[in-house]
């Protein structure tokens, strides 16, 4: 139970890795970095050979690393791992591999610094994943904002500084909020422990207490939940704490994208599992109304939103807000299968949104653009790449027989059991998905060549074989989870029911139609509002009104 | 006085002792930059060695008005260290400038004396002279670069209000010893629980306290008695605002522990609240104006008033009955200190060739010339911000949490306070940030060629950012921290 072992080779592997990459010269800096990813990756892997799946077992923490650290406030160096955290940390070891094989070409300058930058954010976003002290983890949690903030902020796009800024102010201010409530939680368990801090910052002794012991009191329940929600929901992000988000994307370079929509956004997800629902079980339950309308409304948002956007980051970027929101709604069920589906969406969005952005990432190192309209008839261009961007664009539709399907299908049969009005509500917004991944798939792949396409001549050359080994993993992924969910099921079937077992299964929240009705007018308003302020040519997205002026351009 | 007398104050002597001696080698070697700095940083050394040796007891001498507790023995060894870094940042700077080196290191020997003398006191007359000792050189330093305009306005300006809240302050005391008739600090805290056990405070001891408090606000530059800082830090050498942006502050804030907390430590139900407003208000103003600087000296400076007031939030958190308000406000004197020395020595470092101002421009496209200078002071800036796990963030934590704590308590303005400082930090990281992103990711406007730094300035960074990184993981410092709080609460 005690001393250094796999998860912190896991964890600190990375480190050591931008160490070296920091020493060494510039020139050895890719290959040492990918090689300390792919060192981290491997042992991962071996976490999932030695990982006890058993219902019994599936849900308590394995491989648990216990050391002490500042004993006067019992705060210790705690790693663990059960089903949830590991199927993340894989999903992050895996993208960050990923991540950085597919820099080695769009990144140039001070490419020292970027791999050192990007070993520690894999260091941070492992860290969270693994962390069993609420100290500890939050230590991780702001470890990811620095390397994030330097990643977006050098090699980003042209408007890079004002997303980067918006990106650190409104996760900072989530975060430090959450401080507060850890360092609350922990003062009320020592008090009711007599002034003992052994255990106060322990997220098992806690959880003890918090679900078979005497508990929180509401209050405390209720501010610690708020804040912790903040930190939660601005990560995830919940609507109306998204619009950090759409910036940080379409300024990120590729990588920073993969990384931000595949492994950020699920630290939300995960905080609201691990933390919320254990500790402060009787909040959550109040707090689970107000959420579940927040969730269905960045659903149908994120959709309509994506629907209307000029530029294919942006696109990808507002459909993660859309997927995001099947995570929280499925977690604020209460029910299992939602909660599983939440997993499996979470672990799908990664691959898929994560390809989806690699993709992106593609073509615009050939173009050098991303607006929809100047794309046009790829596949007859690019035909390979435009054969791989539609099997994640399907997925992300929610294709059966691919994982994104299995995600969005358990949570909605699980909410369809408590509250069937918002599964029929959220299960119409999977057509609307469907229509704006196809229909920017339609306007991209066929059709004419667009003349700003054609003007590039030999430049635009089809995908290549390194391009195509960064995908490859996710795509395998994301059909093997498609076909055998029961693989990552069988992971994470233990700490769902941990879970749920915490927070309290069975007890239904029961949402009025009347309050969903008024959700959605909500969601209408922002949506107008949205869609009035969008500069009214870049809304003819297609065909040949978008056509004309890149034919100009390019004849120029 | 009695042998034991002196063993009891030898780091005191020794401290006096090497001022002299590094006068005479100034005399010796007139103009030779190398022997005053070698003999004042071994003499530091031993200092702090006699420090630590003697500190193992505790121990009064002459007659009750001068004492070594585990709170004397932390201080002093902040305050060495602090002018140990000062010493090692100032040559590089200095030199191009033709100021002397000597005079610079003795000054500062003298302050360190006074806050030292501070930090020993326990008795109100000693306290006041140490504080005198202490901030009379501060004035010297502040003007120390005499052709410059800046420089003499400054050093003018903290003079005058420096002058005035001394008095003010002296003025407060007249009033306790009035009321007290005893000026040993042990004897006025009894005479005034006596006095007040009634429950009530006679209008001649409220004026007293106001007078103190307003002379002690002014020390630390709490808001609204800021006025002199930004002027006085900018204009003021930079190794020098530097060191005034810590050593006086750490040592007002000794002063604040010594008066406020043990002789006034009756009393602290009162002066609570007056701590809250003043808390608020210094965090909030100092990062509000801080956010619209351009030059960093001056936004460092308005950051500094905002970290007054997070120290603030320590004392609050122990009025309303945490002692660990007073063990992070210790923490947060020693990681303020390193990690603002760095800060200020880096940009020193830039302003190595004359004329080089520190308006935001000058850092731009940093990481290109000076890849070194530029991480260091990313480290220093982030651990300002307060990011885990750099010295910064363990400060912050820890004043929130006796903040926290007290407001379980049931004394609900701690919370209110823990909140403010928690979305203060948020805001504050807008402004850290900013010189970060004019490092990383701007270019420069006029191509300018590296610049080679002098060893000492090296090591002292070295040494800084190693205490910036790794101070909340040496083990033993939060015990330390925690004897030392206990010594007084």
């Amino acid at each position: 139970m005690t001393g250094v072992g796999i998860l912190s080779a896991v964890t600190f592997v990375p480190l050591i890795g931008a160490l070296v990459v920091a020493l060494l010269p510039a020139r050895y800096a890719r290959a040492i970095a990918l090689a300390a990813a792919l060192l981290a990756w491997l042992a991962s892997l071996l976490l999932v050979i030695g990982f006890v799946a058993t219902p019994q077992r599936g849900g308590l923490f394995q491989y648990v690393e216990e050391i002490s650290w500042i004993p006067l406030f019992g705060i210790e160096y705690k790693l663990g791992v059960d089903g949830l955290s590991l199927v993340l940390v894989v999903l992050t070891t895996t993208l960050t591999w990923v991540s950085i094989l597919a820099s080695f070409k769009p990144i140039q300058t001070r490419i020292k610094e970027y791999m050192v930058s990007f070993l520690i954010l894999e260091v941070g976003m492992t860290g969270v994943f693994l962390a069993l002290d609420a100290f500890l983890f939050y230590i991780f949690w702001e470890i990811v904002l620095v390397p994030m903030y330097l990643i977006i902020g050098i090699w980003g796009g042209t408007n890079r500084i004002y997303a980067t800024i918006k990106f650190v102010l409104y996760t900072l201010v989530g975060s430090l909020l959450m401080l507060v409530a850890i360092l609350a939680t922990a003062f009320a368990y020592q008090a009711a422990h007599g002034g003992s801090w052994a255990g106060a910052f322990d997220f098992e002794v806690l959880r003890q207490w918090a679900t078979q012991g005497g508990g929180f009191d509401s209050t405390l329940q209720l501010l610690a939940f708020a804040a912790f929600f903040l930190a939660f929901a601005i990560k995830v992000p919940m609507f109306p704490f998204h619009t950090w988000l759409p910036d940080a994307h379409v300024e990120a370079p590729t990588a920073g994208s993969v990384i931000l929509a595949g492994v950020l956004l699920k630290l939300g997800g995960y905080g609201f599992i691990r933390w919320t629902l254990s500790l402060y079980p009787d909040a959550s339950h109040t707090f689970a109304p107000v959420i579940i309308v927040l969730s269905l409304i960045a659903i149908i948002y994120g959709a309509v939103v994506a629907l209307v956007q000029p530029d294919l980051k942006k696109l990808v970027a507002y459909s993660s807000v859309s997927h995001m929101g099947f995570v929280t709604l499925g977690i604020f069920v209460f029910q299992p299968q939602a909660m599983a589906g939440a997993i499996l969406q979470m672990i799908s969005h990664g691959l898929i949104t994560g390809a989806l952005f690699l993709l992106v990432g593609v073509i615009y190192e050939r173009t050098h653009d991303r607006t929809i309209a100047k794309m046009g008839g790829l596949a007859a261009r690019t035909p390979v790449y435009m054969a791989i961007f539609g099997f994640f664009a399907f997925a992300s539709a929610g294709l059966p027989g691919l994982s994104g399907f299995v995600g969005e299908f358990l949570t909605l049969v699980g909410t369809f059991a408590t509250n069937p009005w918002v599964a029929a509500v959220a299960a119409f917004v999977m057509i609307l998905g469907a229509a704006y991944l196809l229909w920017m798939f339609q306007r991209i792949a066929f059709g004419e060549v667009s003349g700003f396409l054609a003007g590039l001549g030999h430049h635009l050359t089809d995908i290549s074989p390194v391009e195509i080994l960064t995908l490859a993993p996710l795509g395998a992924l994301v059909v093997a989870f498609g076909l055998f969910p029961g693989i990552l099921l069988t992971l994470i079937d233990g700490s769902v029911t941990v879970a749920l077992r915490d927070a309290g299964t069975g007890t239904a929240i029961a949402i009025d139609p009347l309050v969903v009705a008024l959700g959605l007018g909500i969601v209408a308003a922002a949506v107008v509002a949205r869609v009035a302020t969008l500069p009214f040519g870049s809304r003819s997205g297609t065909g040949a009104g978008a056509a004309g002026p890149a034919t100009a351009e390019s004849g120029s | 006085m009695t042998f034991a007398d002196l063993v009891t104050i030898a780091p005191l002597v020794g401290a006096v002792a090497v001022t002299a001696v590094v006068l005479f080698v100034d005399l010796a070697w007139p103009g030779r930059r190398g022997p005053v700095l070698v003999t004042s940083l071994a003499g530091l050394a031993v200092v702090g060695l006699l420090t630590l040796v003697t500190g193992g007891t505790a121990a009064t001498a002459f007659g009750g008005s001068y004492k070594v507790d585990d709170l004397t023995t932390f201080l002093d060894i902040l305050f060495v260290g602090i002018v140990a870094l000062t010493i090692a940042f100032g040559p590089d700077y200095l030199k191009p400038r033709g100021l002397p080196v000597a005079e610079f290191a003795i000054v500062l020997l003298f302050a360190m004396t006074g806050a030292m003398l501070i930090a020993a006191s326990a008795d109100l007359l000693v306290l006041f002279i140490g504080l005198e000792l202490m901030v009379l050189p501060g004035y010297l330093l502040a003007g120390y670069h005499k052709s410059d305009g800046y420089s003499t306005e400054g050093a003018i300006k903290y003079f005058l209000l420096g002058s005035f809240s001394s008095a003010i302050f002296l003025f407060g005391l007249a009033f306790v010893w009035g009321l007290t008739g005893t000026t040993r600090i042990a004897g006025v805290a009894e005479d005034l629980a006596a006095l007040t056990a009634g429950g009530s405070v006679s209008p001649g001891l409220a004026m007293g306290l106001a007078f103190m408090t307003t002379g002690v606000a002014f020390k630390i530059a709490a808001v609204p008695f800021h006025y002199w800082t930004p002027d006085a830090y900018q204009g003021s050498p930079t190794p020098v605002t530097g060191y005034l942006s810590v050593g006086p502050k750490v040592g007002a804030f000794a002063l604040i522990l010594r008066l406020f907390v043990e002789a006034l430590g009756p009393l602290k139900a009162d002066w609570l609240a007056v701590v809250v407003v003043l808390a608020v208000l210094t965090m909030t103003l100092g990062n509000l104006v801080a956010l619209t600087q351009n030059n960093v000296k001056r936004m460092l400076a308005y950051s500094s008033i905002a970290h007054t007031g997070y120290m603030l939030v320590g004392l609050a958190a122990f009025a309303a009955g945490r002692i660990e308000g007073l063990e992070g406000l210790l923490y947060y004197g020693a990681a303020y200190s390193v990690m603002n020395l760095g800060a200020f020595a880096c940009i020193a470092a830039l302003q190595k060739r004359a004329g080089v101002t520190s308006n935001l421009d000058t850092f731009a496209g940093l990481i290109r010339r000076e890849p070194i200078l530029s991480i260091l002071m990313t480290v220093f800036l982030l651990s300002l911000t307060g990011i885990p796990p750099l010295a910064g963030f363990f400060a912050k934590m820890y004043v929130i949490l006796a903040a926290v704590q007290a407001s379980q308590d049931g004394v609900t303005a701690l919370g209110v306070l823990a909140v403010v400082a928690v979305l203060n930090a948020a805001a504050a990281a807008f402004y850290y940030l900013r010189v970060v992103v004019y490092m990383f990711m701007r270019e420069s406007a006029t191509e300018q060629p590296a610049q080679v730094h002098g060893r000492l300035l090296w090591s002292g960074l070295i040494v800084a950012t190693i205490l910036t990184v790794f101070l909340g993981f040496i083990p033993g410092l939060f015990e330390v921290v925690g004897a030392a709080a206990r010594a007084i609460g």
